[in-house]
């Protein structure tokens, strides 16, 4: 009763005067503000990382950008030092954590990682402290859109004893990105990200991320990132999952495991297209063609409406599922949600080929050590003439070279499958029919790193590039050269442009250059800088030997801003497309190469032109958040190298065993003694075997 | 349902005033528009004929006597200043040339070229006199960004609030400003092309600072929204001389004539040497690792080892090789300071009493 009178007496007052009156109101609302972020302050912390990648991949398009140097904000959510942030301010992996918190006389603490939550992009890590203050949370049933939220930050100065730095807004919308996010106005920007949100009365709302970096998850909505519209985890929902962090799991979002029959999302009915392998909607017996129509006791009518529900989910929970099987309408009580498990392998038989062969089938070069190949008793100098994974035996056509066709077939087989070859001894003319049993690509395993042959063996091509190639196939009138030369196309050090005008580049094609040989080719993204005539001849001078002896061509796009960022990608894409069409390319021996940001970019250009490289030879650099998924019919290895001193080194390391997780072919040499330093002449052949091998089936 | 969502007396009373200034924001905001008003008499456009490509032509700035003397900031449109041209908030055009600039504050003050009298006008030295505003003091942010107003038509007024009060030279190679003393980073977007010598003001319409001019973080490539307190004071050089020069004093001095034009301070490196040999500067963020440490050097003395990871030098964040580089050149022979360092998973502190530079160059 009191407080209605109380009420209504405020009103009044508030019409009769209303100037005075409203000059007290902003006056207090103002003053409730600075007061809420002062108090709420005290659980708001500095965060300062130091080292780690210098460029890091987010966003739908994997936008490389810079990682910011300047500090980042965090929120106290235990008294005994924990605290939680954005896991965008660790997309780099630095190796040493820093935090500021208040009343420590501003002394910064060692932090350590605890663990991160890959669904919402939060990182749990902890300090050695006790008593630190924690601050109340806004229950989620209380947050409604229009709601003051206001934004605090300890990124713009280090001074503790002082308010966080404040951003007002209101909350925008609630349920974003797929039922995670709150989306607020407040000013939002990379250098606050991590800190809280905070409601009038100093409780906290959520936590501020961008949207959502790219990892594992895929999920909608990181097309807002730096638009000024910002999004914050409710913090109820992160003190739920607090005690799984603090376990030091990292949590994974929670998927079915299918694929829908339409890409529409919105007006088609939610009819399973196709089931993952190993997925949890596999385990729980769903089949393709069955019709979704209630989840969590929900209906569901599409598959928008699917994700708002699976959104929040993390792996392992449990939900249940009403589905119709032709006019039958089924239910699943307890489907266990699985992470992300679809992961392609390639299939390897332990062979290299031979090169510029115009006849049909495929003539062995090398056999590799206890391959299955090997096992098999095939030898250097035997020739497949058919393939096949039953009695029904294929033959090569002469449609493209022998090689290319064998496979594009083995790529799309899986390790582990049985096979069949025809096979033509050296020296012989009967055909002999072996089974085998197909391996993992070397190196595509975390626990069994890849290894570099010693020796190449000496013969690899027929030097018939340009030859017209055998056919087998009356339907096949006039089959296409694959590799194709003008006669005498320029060579030494040469100074080119793309043909739009836009970028230059220099090549280096040694002077015996043989167009019937097919080249490898390097792309070399020069360290920020080092794009004069006179750096870039004295980076293919080392290379030089090598060029001529296994025959690789030189590409060195310039690059005048002094780093490599993706919107250059075009120029150096074209650059080497140009090349390719001018010189003979053996397209699967293209790779990207560089050092530091310059190998950061390697990488970037490797995952998303695939088509182009083949590879990648980055020095001193990390995948950090960019690794994509593979995939079956576009390989890509990695040789990757750091100075045993480099303070990345580890991490240089750690890349090679997360790109062996996604069954990528990855090999890491370390460089005793050797700091930020580029390949010792040891390490450039080794390189260049790497380099050479590409082409193994 | 005020009961069920408002936990205690203190918050209801909060409750009720929101909810109260939620329905009543024409009323709110009546106070604001008087003080809008009132700055936006005070205020002037400038369009010069412009200095450097690519920036805008335009600019804002304040009057700060009733003859028309006018504070802005010293940018590019003051670079040539023949055709410089005021409108006044009544549409009135004069031609203006400057009289005094101050390059550390990054000011200058102009005259309108032409006997005028009885301008409203900022009284600069009561402005300043007001101690400064802090973190969440509402603002309003006048300026004729991207040259919206012509002649009569008033200056754009935005609201938002300070975000923070704080140093552009704490975060040192991070701002190329000219000005780097404290400023108020602001939540609104502020500065625009146009908006340098423009104003924030509280919401009674009292001067809190000129918006600055545009600026880039190079680290972390946002573009910062901010303005110079009108209390700002800075060293300059005169004569060989350091003196201490506020933004009042130079308005005042100006205005009479009797400013003594500075000469801008080169700041040099003062060559304290430290003897720590840094890892490889490979790429733009290799943080200060120690590779080693000279033999007899201050740092050897101070027990600095290889692999230590410098982390803060007289309490200045050194997260790069470059900073660190930078900080360390303002401190001379027989300085001491405090370098706090990581060593394993411990920080440690120790002062390091800087020597003068061997005769033999070491590695730096």
């Amino acid at each position: 009763m009191y407080r209605y009178c109380f009420l209504t007496i405020l009103s009044l007052s508030v019409m009769i005067s209303s100037a005075r009156a409203q000059e007290d109101l902003n006056d207090l609302l103002e003053k409730m503000t600075k007061d809420s972020a002062r108090k709420t302050g005290a659980s708001v912390v500095q965060i300062e990382t130091r080292g780690g990648a210098d460029m890091v991949v987010a966003g739908p398009k994997g936008q490389v950008f810079r990682k910011a140097l300047g500090p980042t904000t965090g929120v106290i959510v235990s008294a005994d030092g924990y605290v939680i942030t954005s896991a965008f301010n660790f997309l780099n992996n630095p190796p040493t954590i820093l935090v500021r918190v208040a009343g420590q006389q501003g002394e910064p603490l060692v932090a350590t990682r605890v663990a991160t939550d890959k669904s919402r992009m939060l990182t749990l890590i902890k300090v050695d402290a006790k008593g630190l203050p924690v601050a109340p949370v806004v229950p989620k049933k209380e947050l409604a859109e229009g709601q003051w939220a206001i934004a605090l930050g300890r990124a713009l100065d280090f001074k503790m004893d002082k308010a966080p730095a404040i951003s007002v807004g209101v909350i925008s919308a609630l349920g974003r990105i797929w039922g995670k996010a709150i989306q607020t106005d407040a000013k939002i920007s990379p250098i606050n990200y991590g800190g809280p949100i905070i409601d009038i009365q100093g409780r906290i709302q959520g936590i501020l991320i961008p949207a959502s970096p790219k990892g594992d998850d895929d999920t909608a909505g990181l097309e807002w990132y730096d638009s000024g519209i910002g999004f914050a985890i409710p913090m109820e929902d992160i003190m739920a999952i607090l005690p799984r962090l603090k376990e030091g799991k990292d949590l994974q979002r929670g998927l079915l495991g299918v694929n829908m029959k339409s890409q529409d999302i919105y007006s088609v009915a939610p009819e399973i297209g196709a089931i993952l392998k190993a997925s949890a909607a596999e385990k729980a017996g769903l089949k393709v063609g069955d019709l979704l129509i209630e989840i969590e006791g929900k209906p569901v009518v599409n598959m928008a409406q699917v994700q708002h529900i699976l959104g929040v989910k993390y792996e392992g929970d449990k939900i249940s599922v009403k589905y119709k099987r032709g006019a039958e309408v089924k239910e699943i009580k307890s489907l266990e949600l699985s992470a992300k498990t679809i992961i392609v392998a390639q299939p390897f038989l332990g062979i290299l080929p031979m090169r510029d062969d115009p006849k049909l089938g495929v003539e062995i070069r090398h056999v590799f050590d206890k391959s299955p190949a090997e096992k098999a008793g095939l030898k250097a100098g035997d020739r497949i003439m058919k393939f096949g994974s039953d009695d029904k035996l294929t033959e090569f056509t002469g449609a493209k070279r022998g090689r290319s066709q064998f496979l594009d077939w083995l790529n799309t087989l899986y390790p582990g499958a049985e096979i069949k070859l025809a096979v033509k001894r050296k020296g012989a003319d009967k055909l002999e029919t072996l089974t085998l049993t197909l391996a993992d690509l070397p190196g595509s395993m975390p626990g069994a790193p890849a290894t570099v042959l010693d020796k190449l063996p000496l013969e690899a091509s027929f030097k018939k590039a340009l030859a017209q190639l055998e056919i087998n196939d009356p339907n096949i009138k006039n089959p296409k050269i694959v590799e194709q030369a003008p006669p005498e196309p320029e060579t030494g050090l040469i100074e080119k442009t793309t043909a739009d005008g836009q970028h230059k580049y220099w090549l280096w094609v040694y002077p015996e250059y043989d167009p019937n040989i097919a080249h490898s080719m390097i792309v070399w993204l020069h360290p920020p800088d080092k794009n004069s005539k006179e750096e870039l001849d004295g980076w293919a001078d080392l290379w030089d030997e090598y060029c001529r002896k296994n025959h690789i061509i030189l590409v060195m796009p310039v690059e005048k801003q002094g780093n490599w960022l993706p919107r250059d990608a075009d120029g150096v894409v074209a650059a080497a497309r140009e090349t390719v069409k001018t010189y003979s390319i053996d397209n699967q021996r293209v790779v990207a190469h560089g050092m530091g940001v310059g190998g950061q970019m390697a990488l970037h250009l490797a995952f998303n032109h695939r088509d182009l490289f083949k590879g990648a030879c980055a020095v001193g650099a990390t995948t950090t958040g960019q690794i994509k998924d593979n995939v079956a019919t576009q390989r890509l290895s990695f040789y990757l190298a750091a100075g045993s001193l480099d303070p990345l080194a580890k991490y240089v390391s750690e890349s090679r065993v997360l790109l062996a997780d996604r069954r990528y072919a990855a090999f890491y040499r370390e460089m005793p003694e050797r700091g930020k330093d580029y390949l010792t002449a040891k390490d450039i052949a080794e390189a260049v075997r790497w380099l050479d091998t590409l082409d193994q089936q | 349902m005020i009961r069920n969502v408002l936990p205690s007396w203190k918050y209801r009373l909060a409750g009720c005033l929101l909810l109260l200034a939620g329905v009543s924001t024409v009323n709110a905001q009546g106070s604001m528009t008087a003080a809008a008003a009132k700055v936006n008499d005070k205020m002037v456009k400038l369009f010069g004929i412009g200095g450097l490509k690519g920036l805008a032509s335009y600019g804002s700035g304040i009057l700060v006597s009733e003859n028309g003397h006018i504070l802005t900031v010293n940018n590019h449109i003051l670079v040539n200043t023949t055709g410089l041209k005021v409108h006044l908030y009544d549409g009135r055009q004069y031609q203006a040339k400057v009289l005094f600039r101050e390059p550390e504050l990054d000011i200058a003050l102009l005259k309108i070229d032409e006997e005028v009298n009885a301008l409203p006008h900022f009284e600069f030295d009561k402005e300043a006199a007001r101690p400064m505003a802090e973190n969440g003091d509402w603002i309003l942010a006048f300026s004729n960004q991207f040259q919206i107003a012509l002649r009569d038509e008033p200056m754009s007024v935005q609201r938002g609030v300070i975000m923070a009060v704080a140093d552009l030279r704490g975060r040192r190679g991070v701002f190329d400003a000219p000005y780097n003393g404290d400023v108020y980073f602001l939540d609104v977007i502020a500065c625009n092309p146009g908006a340098a010598g423009g104003v924030v003001t509280n919401r009674k319409g009292e001067l809190l600072g000129i918006l600055g001019r545009e600026l880039k973080s190079t680290s972390t490539d946002t573009w910062v929204n901010y303005a110079v307190p009108i209390q700002a004071a800075v060293d300059v050089q005169r004569d060989d001389k350091t003196a201490k020069v506020s933004m009042a004093m130079f308005v005042k001095d100006a205005m009479k004539g009797t400013y003594k034009q500075s000469t801008k301070i080169v700041r040099k490196d003062l060559g304290g040497y430290h003897g720590i040999v840094l890892v490889v500067n490979a790429v733009s963020s290799t943080p200060p690792y120690v590779e080693e440490v000279a033999t007899g050097s201050p740092a050897e003395k101070t027990g600095l080892r290889p692999d230590d990871l410098i982390l803060y030098v007289e309490g200045y964040s050194v997260p790069t090789i470059k900073i660190f580089r930078e900080t360390l050149k303002q401190y001379g022979p027989g300085e001491e300071i405090r370098v706090q360092l990581q060593r394993g998973s411990k920080l440690e502190s120790v002062k390091l009493k800087l020597g003068n530079q061997p005769k033999v160059p070491v590695p730096n």
